[in-house]
């Protein structure tokens, strides 16, 4: 059976948005704290600045992908494209 | 009344005369309808269950009656009395008392309620009753067993109709909140005879999917040992969840949701369900069976995307967040910079040089100013002396002491021998010697001797 394409992640090798959300979250919330050292604090803001472009970016690059699982009369579990009229 | 038709099987004329035929206008042979059944047919009793019940604004309820074999409209006015409207209810079971008309308008017979009777509870009501009882004794609905959703989902398995009112919404709520979503449609009918079969059997089909095999794990899935394949999905998912869902509708449009087969199926899922079947008031089977029950299904939509879509606008928010924290601490060390480089200014050699330069400034004109001071007192004290110099006279002092050296002298003359040689005394003196003769026994014959007188001497010899 065809693996299902999972767009973007894997195949760019970049952060998932979850754990990127997951780090950006840590970030602000270090960045909050107004303990760190100024230099920490301007390397975390680097870092955030860096999470936020790849999180808009996963956001971004993406259009509603909807398939069409069926099964043939062997039995068999097909996906095929779906084309939905787009809304007005 | 219309005049009788000629027979048709009356080919007399093959195409009659215009004039001949009888043609009526469709209000007119409405019109006709309705006085023959409002005549013949009247005010009744009907007995059925309400279904498809509708309240509109205007006031007027309309709803169908419907049994085993056929449906009737009915409408309920405005003005009747409130009491008899609210036994209403879909599934309800009622007697209704009213007259048989016509709607011309639509051309449609219905009968216009007068009176309510409820008679127990609708059949398909108590058939939900029954299988909701069952299925919660077995522990269908056990809150323990729920699963939550997964935060970020990435690809779901969507049952419904591809042509149903229910995926548009959907689908709209996930473009606006998460277009990174993909989403698996199982295509199914959602209502009517099998639609039930078909639900389950996509529920079973997007897990078969999700297990990732090959045909030898229909097999499995097929067979209600649930526990097992709950278990060993999660590891290799490839969906994160199943949204099982359709629009509103009556009671008889939902039903398939409520059929045991669903249930089953929304239990053995290895896939946390979200169900989302009709309107906020209807309450399904699959909905006490799914992990999560949504309202709607753009409801629903918005639960799975719930994290994605708050996590979007963190993200939005992200550089302002952090942009205000950098510039706060920036303010904050500038600020504690400039004390700091205050503080350093007031330590400055130069400043302590300049504060030393001017504590010696005021020494210097300190100084002067006693310097000057000083000297002013010495004058006065000067001048004053000058002053009582000047005073003095010298020449009169002089003559004043000349006066005082005149008495000294009248004053010695008195204590001197010329005042006692004035009374008469003498003095005798050894002429030789010029000492004083103060014992005869001491002078010798022949001894020039020298008297003083007051006025004169006298040199004469001792004879004895």
């Amino acid at each position: 059976m065809s693996k299902p394409a999972k767009a973007g992640d894997t195949a760019k090798g970049s952060l998932p948005f979850e754990e990127a959300v997951n780090k950006l979250e840590g970030i602000v919330e270090a960045m909050e704290a107004d303990d760190l050292p100024l230099e920490t604090l301007l390397a975390r803001y680097e870092e955030g600045a860096r999470l936020v472009k790849i999180c808009q970016e996963k956001l971004a690059e993406a259009e509603v992908k909807i398939q069409q699982l069926e099964k043939n009369a062997a039995g068999e579990l097909k996906l095929k494209p779906l084309d939905l009229p787009e809304e007005a | 009344m219309s005049k009788p038709a000629k027979s048709q099987w009356d080919f007399g004329e093959l195409f009659p005369p215009e004039q001949a035929r009888k043609v009526l206008s469709v209000w007119e042979l409405t019109s006709d309808i309705k006085r023959l059944l409002e005549k013949q047919i009247g005010s009744v009793w009907v007995g059925g269950e309400i279904t498809n019940l509708r309240a509109q604004s205007s006031g007027h309820v309309y709803f169908t009656l419907k049994d085993v074999a056929a449906q009737l409209s009915c409408v309920l006015f405005r003005g009747t009395a409130a009491a008899q409207r609210e036994l209403l209810a879909d599934g309800q079971k009622v007697l209704l008392q009213g007259e048989v008309t016509v709607y011309e308008a639509r051309g449609q017979y219905q009968l216009i309620v007068r009176a309510v009777e409820v008679q127990g509870i609708g059949a398909l009501q108590a058939a939900f009753d029954k299988l909701k009882a069952k299925l919660a004794a077995e522990g269908l609905f056990a809150p323990e067993r729920k699963r939550s959703l997964p935060r970020f989902p990435q690809q779901i398995g969507l049952v419904t109709s591809p042509t149903g009112a229910a995926i548009r919404d959907v689908l709209h709520v996930i473009r606006r909140r998460n277009p990174a979503l993909e989403i698996v449609l199982a295509p199914c009918r959602v209502q009517g005879d099998g639609a039930a079969r078909e639900i389950a059997e996509a529920i079973r089909r997007l897990n078969e999917f999700n297990s990732g095999s090959s045909r030898g794990d229909v097999a499995q899935t097929s067979k209600p040992e649930t526990g097992e394949s709950r278990r060993t999905s999660a590891a290799t998912a490839k969906l994160d969840l199943i949204l099982i869902t359709r629009g509103g509708g009556s009671l008889e449009d939902l039903w398939a949701f409520n059929e045991e087969p669903v249930a089953r199926a929304i239990f053995e899922s290895a896939l946390p369900v979200v169900s989302a079947v009709g309107h906020e008031i209807d309450f399904t089977i699959a909905d006490f069976v799914a992990d999560v029950r949504a309202a709607t299904p753009s409801a629903a939509a918005e639960i799975i995307t719930e994290d994605v879509f708050a996590s979007r606008e963190f993200v939005a928010d992200a550089m302002a967040l952090m942009r205000l924290q950098v510039q706060r601490r920036l303010t904050n060390e500038t600020e504690d910079f400039q004390s700091l480089a205050g503080r350093l200014a007031r330590l400055h050699p130069r400043r302590r040089l300049n504060d030393s330069l001017q504590r010696l400034d005021d020494l210097q004109s300190g100084l002067m100013r006693s310097l000057k001071s000083a000297t002013r007192s010495r004058t006065l004290v000067f001048e004053s002396l000058a002053g009582r110099i000047l005073r003095v006279k010298p020449l009169l002092a002089l003559k004043t002491r000349r006066e005082a050296v005149r008495q000294l002298e009248r004053r010695l003359n008195l204590l001197g021998p010329e005042q006692v040689l004035a009374r008469g005394y003498s003095i005798t003196t050894d002429a030789a010697t010029g000492q004083v003769l103060r014992e005869a026994a001491k002078v010798s014959a022949g001894q020039a001797l020298k008297t003083r007188l007051a006025n004169g001497e006298i040199f004469s010899r001792a004879e004895k």
